[in-house]
């Protein structure tokens, strides 16, 4: 648990802003990311030198030497305290790790995903003439958070409505995924973000904190823990799953979305697939659900939501380039990965500009999940998240088209790197 | 860069409060544990403000201070959105509640109200700097603890403060509880090498821009060169534009080099005035320091007034002069030398070495005739310099809500709340007042960065707020030790802000805003000031009175830390010492502050 949060900016006034800015401003752009990636590609091994990985097999390389490479490097973006995604191998992290597959386990995302875009999607004006709508706060927001709530059993409704007595307060509960946001957001790039909003995820956590231990008994006997069960690590993981999964999640979507209305044809193929099957049938039929998985992991390529990654070097090693000559790393320093290089990658990903959904991965299936890590430290609820984010999909494609909402202002709007808005209306 | 400081002391008014003079002792209860829960307040108190001329009931005010760096929305809405509903409670006669209204409902009204009336300081200054609420708790605990440590090791290593130094330090490294303080505690750019950055920031850039200008004009003249020498002919056209480049260069290179020139000058002359010439001659700073007194002088006496006129009779010109030869000397050279050569005797140089000598010797001669009037006319001297009693019309008296206020926190930090209103009109004043306190912020933030306010110590927070559409303001302060002496602190160390913010106010009479509080029965001014920062506050019985009459008692307090700056200080000073290299430096702040 991080003790002593705060820090004053050390750096000069407006310095933070402008490489926070500047930070943010690369992660919105894929396009550029891609190109400087390719850019890299062509002399990996002067890249190397820099701590820069660009290369889909030294991507992979450093990936699976979590010992040389570690994850602690997200440990200054964790405000809300330690958790797996941050340690380095050993006895915590296994028994976490162990807890958080059993959690897992009991999820069936499908079903209460699925339910949720229906009810959603009823709810959603659907004339020319309406209004437009939050694909964040009124669709994917709810869809994701119904579908993996479940991982708290029984106290899922304390948990997210922070009482004793869970009344079903849905202005609770958005209070709850809100907090979520702003903890996660700092994951993405905590340590350089400013100071206001360094500040309010610290208050966020702080708030998410209290929450669980308010709830402590509850989550304690909703996971079958025994009361020798030390409370510090109920806490620690309760925390680590409320927030590290939703907030991510929804991004992806977002962000899934956002490129699926950049590839138009792509999309009224779908849509049109999607009116062909029908509404009812179209959240079970399998080749379809299948298509759209396809699409979500590949818009997912062109639009990871981590482009880049980065890695501690705990102590002096060698970082594979990928190219004639590999580089030395020293200890103490760090290296970052150019995920969204690797996953473009023409050695690895054959004919990897083209939009291509059904391209046959081959021996490289893993490669094909690499946005979300890859070896023994990719994340474990991957195949969950892809899954939400396919029913969500398939929901919006029984929709008229849509459009971004350019009318009423901006229709995206960004909190740091994260979209915390992405108006939606009917074309 | 100042709405950092800001954004850390704000104060929610709510209008027309009808909750009554006593909060509950639930409410007490549930707002001590709603921030002792968030973890980020320093300090908050509550009180209530009289109502204003016309309206009948008074306004609740909260007052907050937080941590750095958090957005007003940010705080509120954690504090709204806290399960025990501390808030909700304390605000409950604002909302519209229904039994059907869902809690969710009540904090997004509640919000909305919070966020409409709050206000964040105009002016601020924050003592115990880069320190959360939590940093200086465990700061605390370790102080607390090496004390006790440092008892036992005294017996084995109480001869040797090397060896002492280096078991504590042993001991606290060993101590799991204490591995956070394994870092250095944490300085914010101003705190840790800011100011001299931002010199060299400065010195570079004007250098860069002469070099800049210099090359502009340097490649335009080559390039006009090198056209004639390529085409063995001179275009006219091209030269043209090359010349034009030229001159524009070389016009502010000459004005960039003037100006800075003059600047030198200026900085020389008042250096040599303020600084040099004090030190060389005790005369010299006795009668600057008289100068001063005299214009601070709370007192009328002829001395004053007569100092008063001589400083508009002879500075004013003086500093209109230095400007006027600043601009025309930077921008009008020739004239300038003109100007200045029409005034210097002509003839050779040993007859203006002899004038020169001559005026010195008038001026010693005029300052002999005085000292000798001085002593021979003991009697006129008495009167000229003499004192009258401040017109003080009563012996103070401290309304006893004040005193109660004041005694509930006689263990703790002290706390101020002083409402004024702005002089008409009230446009203008604020905008001053506003003015003043942004700079006082300013020089808060970048300057005094060591818990001083000029030479006042023992502030933690304080923060002003002109409120009420300009109309009032309000001032709230949290600080060591008792009133008087935190009044004297201002009055001797940081007499010039305090004047310059509070000038602008004065007390107009005021119904209580609860039977049982103060109010003001007859109206009354701030001490008169001489040439914004002078005087004022150095009127001490007045301005105490004043200051006195103005405030306001809490109904409700909490301190998070209850420590002193120089508590604070010391735990700090301890756990860089202790963590730190093992030095003689690092070994003698260890046993200073275990000894103290």
């Amino acid at each position: 648990m991080k003790r002593l949060a705060y820090k004053p900016d050390a750096l000069p006034p407006g310095a933070r802003r402008l490489l926070y800015g500047g930070y943010c401003w690369l992660n919105r752009h894929a396009a550029l990311l891609r190109t400087i990636g390719a850019l890299l590609r062509r002399w990996p091994s002067i890249a190397g030198r820099f701590g820069l990985v660009v290369r889909a097999r030294a991507v992979k390389s450093v990936l699976t030497r979590p010992r040389s490479f570690s994850n602690t490097s997200h440990a200054p973006n964790l405000v809300a305290g330690d958790y797996l995604i941050a340690m380095d191998p050993g006895p915590v992290y296994h028994d976490d790790r162990a807890l958080l597959d059993k959690r897992l386990k009991v999820l069936t995302v499908q079903v209460h995903a699925d339910c949720e875009a229906r009810q959603r999607l009823a709810g959603l004006p659907q004339s020319r003439n309406s209004v437009s709508f939050d694909l964040i706060d009124d669709y994917l927001m709810w869809i994701v958070h119904r579908a993996i709530e479940p991982v708290f059993g029984t106290a899922a409704g304390n948990v997210a409505e922070g009482s004793q007595v869970a009344v079903g307060d849905p202005g609770l509960q958005r209070q709850y995924l809100l907090e979520t946001r702003y903890v996660a957001g700092q994951l993405l790039a905590g340590s350089i973000s400013t100071l206001d909003v360094q500040r309010r995820a610290e208050a966020c956590a702080g708030a998410l904190r209290a929450r669980i231990k308010g709830v402590i008994g509850h989550i304690r006997s909703a996971w079958g823990l025994p009361p020798s069960y030390p409370s510090a690590d109920i806490e620690r993981n309760a925390v680590g799953l409320a927030w590290i999964a939703h907030a991510v999640t929804v991004q992806s979507g977002a962000l899934v979305v956002q490129e699926l209305l950049r590839h138009p044809e792509v999309y009224r193929a779908l849509r049109s697939k999607a009116a062909a099957i029908g509404a009812p049938n179209v959240w079970n039929h399998v080749d379809f659900r299948k298509s759209v998985h396809n699409h979500v992991l590949e818009l997912m390529r062109f639009r990871p939501i981590f482009p880049l990654l980065v890695r501690d070097v705990p102590r002096d090693t060698v970082l594979e380039t990928g190219g004639q000559k590999d580089a030395p790393c020293a200890g103490g320093k760090s290296v970052v990965m150019l995920s969204i290089a690797a996953l473009f990658d023409p050695a690895a990903v054959a004919d990897s500009r083209r939009f291509c959904p059904h391209r046959d991965w081959g021996t490289d299936e893993d490669l094909r999940w690499l946005m979300f890590g890859y070896g023994d430290r990719r994340c474990p609820a991957r195949k969950y998240a892809v899954d939400i984010l396919t029913s969500a999909l398939i929901g919006l494609l029984t929709l008229p088209e849509l459009r971004l909402a350019h009318g009423d202002g901006k229709a995206i709007k960004y909190t740091g790197p994260l979209m915390s808005r992405m108006r939606m209306r009917f074309a | 860069m100042v709405k950092i400081v800001r954004q850390q002391m704000i104060c929610i008014i709510a209008p027309d409060w009808r909750g009554g003079v006593q909060l509950s002792k639930s409410d007490h209860y549930a707002l001590h544990r709603l921030f002792l829960d968030v973890g980020v307040v320093h300090f908050a108190s509550i009180a209530l403000l009289p109502p204003m001329a016309g309206a009948q009931l008074p306004s609740l005010m909260l007052e907050l201070v937080v941590e750095e760096g958090l957005r007003p929305y940010d705080l509120l809405s954690r504090l709204v959105n806290h399960p025990r509903g501390a808030l909700r409670s304390l605000y409950r006669g604002y909302l519209s509640s229904h039994a059907s209204q869902k809690a969710s409902e009540l904090n997004r009204q509640l919000l909305e109200r919070l966020m409409s009336w709050q206000h964040i300081a105009d002016g601020g200054f924050v003592g115990a700097r880069d320190r959360s609420v939590q940093q200086i708790k465990e700061e605390k605990k370790l102080l607390e603890q090496a004390r006790i440590e440092a008892r036992v090791l005294k017996a084995t290593h109480g001869k040797d403060r090397a060896s002492f130094a280096l078991a504590l330090a042993r001991w606290a490294f060993g101590d799991s509880r204490f591995e956070w303080a394994a870092e250095a505690a944490p300085r914010s750019y101003w705190r840790e090498k800011g100011a001299s950055i931002i010199a060299k920031v400065v010195a570079a850039v004007i250098v860069l821009w002469l070099a800049l200008l210099w090359l502009i004009g340097f490649l335009a003249r080559s390039a006009a060169c090198f056209d004639t020498w390529l085409w063995n002919r001179s275009n006219p056209a091209v030269q043209s534009v090359f010349g034009a480049v030229s001159d524009a260069s070389g016009w502010l290179l000459g004005v960039s080099c003037r100006f800075v020139l003059a600047l030198i000058v200026v900085s020389f002359a008042l250096w040599v005035f303020f600084v040099a010439l004090p030190a060389l001659f005790a005369f010299f700073r006795r009668w600057l320091d008289s100068l001063v007194r005299e214009l601070d002088r709370p007192t009328e006496t002829w001395s004053s007034l007569s100092t008063y006129l001589a400083v508009w009779l002879v500075g004013l010109p003086l500093v209109l002069a230095g400007l006027w030869s600043v601009v025309t000397y930077t921008f009008w050279p020739q004239y300038f030398k003109d100007v200045v050569a029409q005034w210097i005797p002509a003839g050779p140089g040993w007859k203006q070495l002899l004038i020169g000598g001559l005026a010195i010797l008038v001026l010693i001669g005029i300052g002999a005739i005085f000292y000798r009037f001085n002593s021979l006319l003991q009697k006129f001297s008495a009167w000229f310099y003499h004192p009258h009693e401040d017109d003080i019309e009563r012996a103070q008296q401290v309304h006893p809500s004040i005193e109660e206020s004041e005694a509930r926190l006689v263990r703790g930090t002290a706390h101020m709340i002083s409402l004024t209103d702005m002089r008409s009109p009230h446009g203008w004043s604020a905008w001053w007042t506003c003015r003043s306190l942004r700079i006082v912020t300013f020089l808060g933030r970048v300057l005094f960065t060591e818990s001083r306010l000029g030479n006042a110590p023992g502030i933690h927070f304080g923060h002003w707020h002109i409120i009420d559409n300009g109309r009032r303001l309000l001032f709230c302060s949290n600080y060591d030790g008792d009133f008087g002496g935190y009044l004297d602190d201002f009055i001797n160390g940081a007499s010039i802000g305090t004047t310059l913010f509070w000038r602008w106010t004065k007390l107009k009479p005021r119904a209580p805003a609860a039977p049982d509080q103060p109010g003001v029965a007859k109206p009354r001014a701030f001490p008169p000031t001489r040439f914004l920062v002078f005087r004022g506050v150095k009127c001490e019985l007045k301005f105490k009175t004043y200051a006195r009459d103005s405030m306001l008692p809490h109904l409700y307090r909490f301190d998070a830390c209850r420590l002193t700056i120089d508590e604070i200080n010391r735990a700090t000073v301890l756990r860089n010492a202790l963590f730190g290299e093992r030095n003689h430096g690092n070994d003698d702040l260890i046993m200073r502050v275990i000894e103290s």
